[in-house]
């Protein structure tokens, strides 16, 4: 059954703008699905997050094709792409960049560094040290640079993609929950079904498919995408559902700590973009209750009693979702 | 917290026990009732706090209920006293069947024996598990409100003196503690609730709720004043127009008391005929009981002047001597020992034969001079005992007829209003022409009402018609305080005093020199005043069995020796009741209780040729004809009944239908709201957190209806959440074929139900949140 909306021939601006979200979307989604296969929902947020201009966490085990999503998605979209590899070695000033003395010119020089990009990927940004990660988490939410005392801006679009391994794995250094609550999802890829891992090993073998991604957008271009997302209508209902969710995940007692208000704005925002790539210039509850676990259960941690029943904040946010009723007529 | 409910709601409940009180007369009748409802909400409560399925919850009730029921009431009866068997079963079935006779016999206060108390304690914890079902399980705790309700409808039937305001104050505030109770776990399970974004919507939002609030306390207010108008039996401020100035006492002591003739009318027109008093004479005819005095007629009513009760008055050792008695009587004397029964309603004037000389009573009691009756403005206890010396001397009808105009007499006993219908006056001279003493005139008021029909439920006087000249000149049906009415009127008209009392004729004896007045004695008669003789009691009400069955005509008012209606006889023989049929002598009164009978054998067998294949029976027997017609309308009143829920539902459908031409938001709406209540009819699930789409995405239908659904459901997502709805085009189509996939997919007996028994009509059954998980 098509998601699409019925609902044509009226409204004018936004919902013709909205199309063409539809449509730049559509492209960006058929170049990565031609590196990365069978993964439909990891892309959906992972366009959702570009949309609407937040970040995005991907974590999951070594070799899943995290990196291999990032990199496609930098290469689908014209732009400026840079990729930081954290190490426990890496210096702040690695990601920021460095001011150096230039000696004809008796002057510093900034050498801007890879945070200066439309899209950065942070690889293993779990394997660096506190201090580089706050540098980087820093620009993300500012989404500008502060070296020698001068500010600089970062261009829109500005994403970050960031990867990890699960905190359990060695020689890591966890996200703290204040950092992570910066990023506007997280999803984790998953192992491939068998089918499409037998694809793979055919698409993959002789050559990279990476390699043959060609662009089908610009910065330009996302530039509008994002500002045609913001006019997506949500409605007073809509708003409050999602400050009740938000405010459930407060209240649950399995939950130490629930969502923040960012994670509010954050839901709201992915939740227009997520509308924007259905093609509707309104949000539902379909939208959020989609959006939910991939937007708050990162930030939540869970209580005493859940860990000991095994309860991921995953469950315990679906299980919020499937109880909170949704925005009946006003 | 998931056991808070029940307690609250048992505390709401607790607050209506109070409403009992007042008809109760003993201590700890309230005891088994608190055990019984506490126990009950335990129950709940613990239940509530495992989180199951809450439908064996009043199983569980009843099982403990019944249990305690044992230890609580018939501890005697059981092994280890609280193991019921069969024998302790028996006992409470028996204490039920004592209480209930008890409250068929008795008037208010009741003494608390044990079967009221079962009675109570019973009503109590089935009002309490019902409020627990409707206020927890099925989580509509205002429903709770028509349960007080009814518990204060019973003072507000059952008492005179009505519903204290503190009572009702307590029980509402009951109430409100459910409610808000239930507010605030609905709020603590889904968080604080956003406010309104801006503070114009919040100021706006408080507004409305003030609105409806003052719009539902002006509905209350209206209902309150206009719906006595329209029915009639509601009106119980009429009675009270009636009891002007029949307020005893001043200043602190005022006590109010309710009309006498208000309680008298009560009394006759009570089903059961209950004891009142009992008494003991020595007297072989014992005189009639005087309760009251009503001294003032205000051309409609015959009401008490105002009595005082002061020092000077008290009613200790020698009564004063009654009006138009110069001096010490020195006749015999009659002494009486009455008992008042414990079941009738504390008396406030005592019930003594006319005139009392001394009066044997505890506690303070008061003597009116003018009137001769004995009150109290304190608090006597039912069951009241006292002992009355009376004068024995019966004035001959001699002795009256030569009576002159009275001399010693304050005035005001001739006062007749200036708009009583001027043929009254013409009939009083008409009918006092002949007479050539007051006596003789007072005697032929009398005889004038002769052929009159006595009847307890006299036909209602047409609105706007004077009710006096109506009784005398149109239908000429009343009882006895018509016909001591219209006598003491028509006698002050013909210039002898006259006044009404109130109280009780002799009586039944019952062996040797015991009486008993019964409520079915009460009566009213004219007190004629004659110079040399004081105030003398007449008789114009007819007795026996067609008229008021234990009155007589006193032999001073019966010049002839004949006796009106009962050969003079006081010592009345087993009278019949006026229900039964009456003697063949009773000419008037025959027709009034044998009307209706003979109007309904009224249809014939010759008439009605139909009649006759019903049954051999009917052609002599009349009443069988149509014997089957009350079965008919019962079956039929059931049919109407059993299809309201179908017809309420198919109005509501018919409402939303007519919703679909209106504007497309609301046009969604409807549509959507009637797919829910289809599911909710046919047991199919329905889930408030999900979206249309996603309850059209999980539904399986066939191909067309599936898009139909769709349909509806975009139409109905876009109605809520788009800034600009569209009009769908086809809902009405869409939902018919939904409606119709949806009763396709369910069996026959399931569509059976959704039709007479539509589950979304019921509030229980109504999808609404669930909890938080695990709170």
């Amino acid at each position: 059954m098509s998601l699409g909306t019925q609902h044509d021939g009226q409204g004018g601006g936004v919902r013709a703008e909205v199309g063409g979200v539809v449509a730049a979307a559509g492209r960006i989604r058929s170049a990565i699905e031609t590196v990365i296969e069978g993964k439909p929902d990891v892309l959906r947020i992972t366009l959702t997050v570009l949309l609407a201009e937040g970040h995005l966490l991907i974590e999951d085990v070594p070799g899943v094709g995290k990196t291999m999503l990032a990199k496609a998605l930098g290469r689908a979209v014209d732009c400026s792409v840079q990729r930081v590899q954290f190490t426990p070695d890496l210096l702040p000033s690695d990601i920021t960049g460095v001011s150096v003395y230039h000696q004809d010119r008796h002057e510093f020089e900034f050498n801007p560094g890879p945070v200066f990009a439309n899209i950065v990927l942070g690889d293993e940004i779990n394997r660096a040290s506190p201090k580089t990660q706050s540098a980087l988490l820093e620009c993300m939410e500012e989404r500008q640079v502060s070296v020698d005392g001068q500010t600089r801006a970062l261009e829109r679009p500005f994403m970050v993609v960031a990867t990890q391994n699960p905190g359990e794995m060695e020689g890591t250094y966890a996200l703290p929950e204040a950092q992570r609550d910066r990023f506007m999802a997280r999803v984790s890829v998953g192992y491939p079904a068998p089918q499409d891992e037998l694809d793979m090993i055919d698409s993959h073998s002789a050559d990279s498919p990476l390699d043959a991604l060609a662009p089908v957008a610009d910065a330009a271009q996302l530039r509008e995408l994002a500002d045609r997302v913001r006019q997506v209508h949500v409605a007073p209902g809509m708003r409050r559902y999602v400050v009740d969710l938000v405010n459930a995940t407060r209240t649950a007692p399995e939950l130490h700590l629930g969502a923040s208000p960012r994670a509010t704005l954050h839901l709201v925002r992915a939740a227009r973009a997520h509308a924007a790539l259905d093609g509707r210039h309104y949000v539902v509850p379909d939208d959020v209750q989609a959006l939910a676990v991939p937007v708050l259960a990162h930030r939540l941690l869970p209580g005493a009693e859940a860990r000991m029943e095994r309860l991921s904040p995953e469950q315990i946010v679906s299980r919020i979702v499937a109880r909170l009723p949704v925005p009946g007529p006003q | 917290m998931r056991a808070l409910m029940p307690l609250v709601t048992l505390l709401c409940l607790v607050t209506a026990l109070p409403l009992l009180a007042p008809l109760l007369s003993g201590d700890g009748w309230w005891v088994p009732a608190l055990v019984l409802m506490a126990a009950a909400s335990a129950v709940s409560a613990l239940y509530r706090l495992s989180g199951w399925n809450a439908a064996p919850v009043p199983l569980l009730q009843a099982l403990l209920v019944f249990l305690l029921l044992t230890p609580l009431f018939a501890a005697h009866t059981a092994p280890l006293g609280v193991i019921p068997n069969g024998e302790s079963v028996g006992y409470l079935v028996q204490l039920f069947t004592q209480g209930t006779a008890t409250i068929n016999d008795s008037s208010v206060p009741v003494s608390a024996n044990a079967g009221i108390t079962l009675i109570i304690a019973l009503t109590f914890v089935v009002f309490v598990m019902v409020a627990d079902f409707l206020a927890v399980t099925a989580r509509c705790a205002g429903m709770v409100g028509g349960l007080l309700l009814t518990l204060m409808a019973v003072p507000l039937v059952v008492d005179p003196a009505g519903l204290e305001l503190w009572q009702a104050l307590w029980c509402a505030a009951g109430y409100v503690a459910l409610l808000a109770a239930d507010t605030w776990t609905r709020r603590r399970a889904w968080g604080t609730p956003v406010p309104s974004p801006a503070p114009g919507d919040r100021v706006l939002a408080g507004v409305r709720r003030a609105g409806t609030a003052a719009l539902a306390g002006a509905a209350a207010v209206l209902m309150a004043v206009t719906l006595p108008l329209a029915v009639p039996s509601l009106r119980t401020d009429a009675f009270y127009d009636l009891a002007d100035g029949s307020h005893p006492g001043f200043g602190e002591d005022m006590v109010t008391t309710t009309h006498p003739l208000v309680s008298m009318r009560r009394e006759l027109g009570s089903d059961s005929d209950s004891t009142v008093l009992t008494y003991r004479t020595d007297a072989e005819e014992p005189d009639y009981l005087r309760t009251y005095v009503l001294d003032r007629f205000d051309g409609e009513n015959w009401t008490m002047d105002p009595v005082d009760a002061t020092d000077d008055n008290t009613a200790g050792g020698d009564l004063p001597l009654p009006t138009g008695w110069s001096s010490e009587a020195s006749g015999p004397t009659t002494t009486t020992q009455v008992s008042m029964s414990s079941s009738t309603p504390r008396p406030d004037f005592l019930p003594l034969p006319y005139w009392a000389r001394s009066v044997d009573v505890s506690g303070q009691w008061h003597v009116d001079p003018d009137t001769h009756t004995v009150f109290t403005t304190g608090n006597p206890p039912t069951g009241l005992s006292f002992t009355v010396e009376s004068n024995a001397d019966d004035p001959t009808a001699e002795e009256l007829a030569d009576a002159g105009r009275p001399r010693s007499l304050a005035s005001g006993h001739l006062d007749v209003p200036e708009d009583v219908d001027p043929q009254v006056q013409e009939l009083t001279d008409r009918v006092t022409e002949d007479a050539g003493s007051p006596y003789e005139a007072a005697v032929a008021l009398q005889d004038h009402f002769d052929d009159f029909t006595y009847s307890l439920q006299p036909p209602a006087v047409p609105e706007g018609n004077d009710p006096l000249a109506h009784f005398l000149f149109e239908d000429r049906i009343g009882y006895c305080e018509q016909f001591a009415g219209a006598m003491a009127l028509m006698a002050r008209q013909a210039d002898i005093p006259a006044r009404v009392a109130v109280g009780y004729t002799q009586g039944e004896r019952t062996n040797g020199d015991r009486w008993v007045v019964s409520s079915a004695d009460a009566h009213a008669w004219p007190e004629l005043y004659f110079e040399g003789a004081g105030w003398v009691r007449f008789e114009p009400t007819p007795s026996g069995g067609s008229g008021q069955g234990s009155a007589s005509v006193p032999e001073h008012a019966d010049p002839s020796g004949e006796g009106g209606q009962d050969e003079g006889s006081p010592s009345p023989s087993p009278s019949p009741s006026p229900s039964e049929s009456p003697s063949p002598t009773d000419g008037p009164g025959a027709e009034e209780t044998q009307g209706p009978d003979e109007e309904s054998a009224a249809p014939d067998p010759e008439e009605d040729p139909g009649s006759e294949a019903a049954g051999g029976g009917s052609g002599s027997e009349g009443g069988p004809a149509l014997s089957w017609l009350p079965y008919v309308g019962g079956f039929l009143v059931a049919l109407a009944l059993l299809a309201l829920p179908a017809l309420a539902r198919s109005w509501v459908r018919a409402a939303r239908r007519s919703a679909l031409a209106g504007a497309p938001a609301s046009a969604a709406h409807a549509a959507w709201r009637e797919v829910r209540d289809t599911h909710v009819d046919l047991g199919l699930a329905w889930d408030l957190s999900e979206s249309p789409r996603a309850t059209a995405g999980r539904t399986q239908l066939p191909e067309e209806a599936r898009w139909a659904l769709w349909r509806l459901a975009l139409a109905e997502e876009a109605a809520r959440y788009a800034p600009d709805p569209v009009a769908g085009g086809q809902l009405r189509e869409d939902l018919r074929t939904v409606r119709s996939a949806l009763c396709a997919s369910v069996g026959r007996g399931a569509r059976m139900r959704a039709v007479l028994l539509p589950r979304s009509l019921a509030p229980w059954h109504r999808p609404r949140p669930e909890p938080l998980p695990a709170t």
